[in-house]
């Protein structure tokens, strides 16, 4: 007899073969469990970095493998950990693309990265955090005359945090990484996130604070130039996600506040977000609307609006399947006017190794012109 | 003499009984369906609350209404434990394992026991403080749940809510990986109640 989970990983299996790709681990669609905040898995409140200890337990149970988490407790384990003080891994994620355009011809990129991170209680409250990436190659992104984005190294810090934790729910968070965002997918290149300097390769200098009461979170930030800008792009500001979690921490609804200041241009970035769990199956949606001032030379101001929804289901523990939608809105004299859907399926085969792929269709709505792409992911990482 | 005390006795004996069965027969039996228990148990970490349902939550009990509302007699409810899940295959396991199994192995239902309730209200509405007994693992603990009930004229809705100590069962709360539930765990419960007869009647339409 052919259980139904043995189905699901052939179809998925398939899938992989008949096409191609995506950019899986839609973590925010752990609502549907009732984890309404990162920190519940993750060390860092803001989500990403290394999983803590329940973490890893959860990681295991929501993969195809399942079963218990046990933690290494070999010498050599002792040593790596530092008696249990720190957490590192190995994560490399390799991206395979095929694109095209209307009229065009059919375009591929391998994008390989490898990333090191670590998470290191120091004591009386104290950690510090580390990712660091090494590029196979460059991210590809829109060039704007408005915000030239920060330049790709191929070797990049995207961490390099020190927190405090004086009680238990509530953080300090200095140095320099993302900042605090809406629904905190992992995807950087979507517009609520590429057109918000929340890219791959926007890590700003910061002070950030994590206040997480019963029903209500709260993330003040200020920050300066991370090192990796160009100087006229070098932006500082301040802002705020605040949420509140109903529902039985099935439902959680924020908004953003961002004001920011930088030679090339100010802006005022709000947005909402919301992530809805129901089960087997939920909603996660945002949208934000940005006014840039004194832009450039001309002085110009303008509006830019992005939406992003995303519809999933998980029919079992470690598959995840989406329906994603997104719009882009930017006004004259910078006009751009971009939809796009997208199809993902998201299999976490082991705590090692995740597999994702999708289909992107996007329609930029001035020049009347659909490009298409297919891309398929591989997640590895050593799990300690 | 002794003949008419004999006739005034069983006259009394006859009212007082004839009164009990007439009351007897306005209490009518009542089924529970569409019944949804939920329990909610906080931990250690605040950013982690353990959810789980069961839609399995089903029973019987009597029901009459008199002046002051509404009388609810011998209720008697169960949730089948492998109705209960938490959204996670390996936490359900875990549940099962450590909350509702006893020492000898057995897994055993929830169930809900209780003789007797009055529920206040208007006409539509009720408020019930219900108390009996608890069984998990088969031991029976005193419980209070606190039901709201409303009336259309053909089914009742009831809902609410009551607090399950886990040490008053001798049951460890449970652990993994750092994480340890508090051992007050909230209990919510959301039912219809159909007559019973007005269901056969549905049932053979």
């Amino acid at each position: 007899m052919i259980s139904s989970r043995a189905v699901a990983l052939s179809v998925t299996l398939l899938s992989l073969l008949a096409a191609t790709p995506r950019q899986a681990l839609a973590l925010p669609t752990m609502v549907r469990l009732g984890y309404s905040e990162c920190s519940a898995c993750h060390y860092s409140p803001q989500g990403g970095g290394p999983l803590n200890l329940y973490g890893r337990g959860i990681d295991q149970a929501q993969s195809y493998r399942g079963g218990e988490y046990i933690p290494a407790t070999s010498n050599l384990a002792r040593i790596l950990t530092i008696g249990g003080r720190t957490t590192q891994e190995l994560r490399t994620v390799i991206q395979e693309q095929a694109s095209v355009v209307t009229g065009g011809s059919v375009q591929t990129r391998l994008w390989p990265r490898l990333a090191y991170r670590n998470a290191t209680e120091i004591g009386r409250g104290l950690r510090v955090a580390a990712t660091i990436t090494a590029e196979g190659a460059t991210a590809i992104r829109p060039t704007l005359s408005y915000a030239p984005l920060s330049r790709a190294p191929s070797v990049f810090v995207n961490t390099a945090l020190l927190h405090y934790r004086p009680t238990k729910t509530l953080e300090f968070a200095a140095g320099r990484d993302q900042l605090p965002s809406g629904v905190n997918v992992p995807d950087l290149g979507l517009w609520t996130k590429s057109r918000n300097r929340l890219g791959y390769y926007d890590a700003p200098s910061q002070l950030k604070m994590f206040w997480t009461g019963r029903h209500v979170h709260v993330a003040p930030f200020a920050y300066m130039p991370g090192s990796n800008e160009d100087s006229d792009d070098g932006e500082k500001g301040a802002g705020t996600v605040a949420e509140v979690v109903v529902g039985q921490d099935h439902a959680v609804l924020g908004m953003t506040v961002v004001n920011a200041t930088a030679a090339l241009g100010d802006r005022q970035m709000m947005g909402g977000h919301a992530r809805l769990g129901f089960g087997s199956w939920g909603i996660v949606a945002e949208h934000d609307f940005t006014k840039r001032t004194q832009v450039s030379a001309a002085r110009a101001s303008f509006s830019q609006s992005t939406s992003y929804g995303q519809l999933f289901w998980a029919p079992d523990d470690f598959l995840v399947i989406s329906g994603i939608a997104e719009r882009l809105h930017v006004e004259q004299p910078f006009e751009e006017r971009l939809v796009a859907g997208k199809l993902e399926i998201a299999a976490r085969l082991a705590s090692q190794a995740t597999l994702g792929i999708s289909a992107r269709i996007e329609r930029d709505q001035i020049r009347r012109r659909y490009s298409a792409s297919l891309m398929l992911q591989a997640a590895l990482k050593t799990v300690p | 003499m002794r003949h008419r005390a004999l006739q005034t006795a069983l006259a009394f004996v006859t009212l007082v009984s004839t009164r009990a069965v007439a009351q007897d027969i306005r209490s009518e039996p009542v089924e529970i369906r569409e019944g949804t228990a939920r329990f909610d148990a906080s931990t250690n970490l605040p950013a982690i609350r353990i959810h789980g349902k069961s839609e399995g939550l089903e029973g019987r009990a009597r029901i009459r209404k008199n002046p002051d509302g509404l009388v609810i007699e011998r209720l008697e409810a169960t949730l089948p434990v492998r109705t209960l899940k938490t959204g996670m295959e390996l936490r359900d396991e875990h549940m099962r394992k450590y909350v509702f199994t006893t020492p000898d192995g057995r897994l055993r239902d929830v169930r809900f026991v209780a003789e007797r309730a009055t529920c206040p209200g208007a006409v539509g509405a009720h408020t019930c403080k219900v108390s009996g007994n608890l069984f998990i693992r088969d031991v029976p603990r005193p419980f209070t749940i606190v039901l709201k009930v409303s009336d259309d004229g053909i089914s009742l809705r009831a809902a609410g809510e009551g607090i399950v100590r886990l040490s008053t069962y001798d049951i460890a709360p449970p652990s993994q990986l750092g994480v340890k539930t508090k051992d007050d765990v909230k209990l919510q419960m959301d039912f219809v109640v159909d007559r019973v007869q007005e269901q056969i009647a549905r049932e053979t339409r």
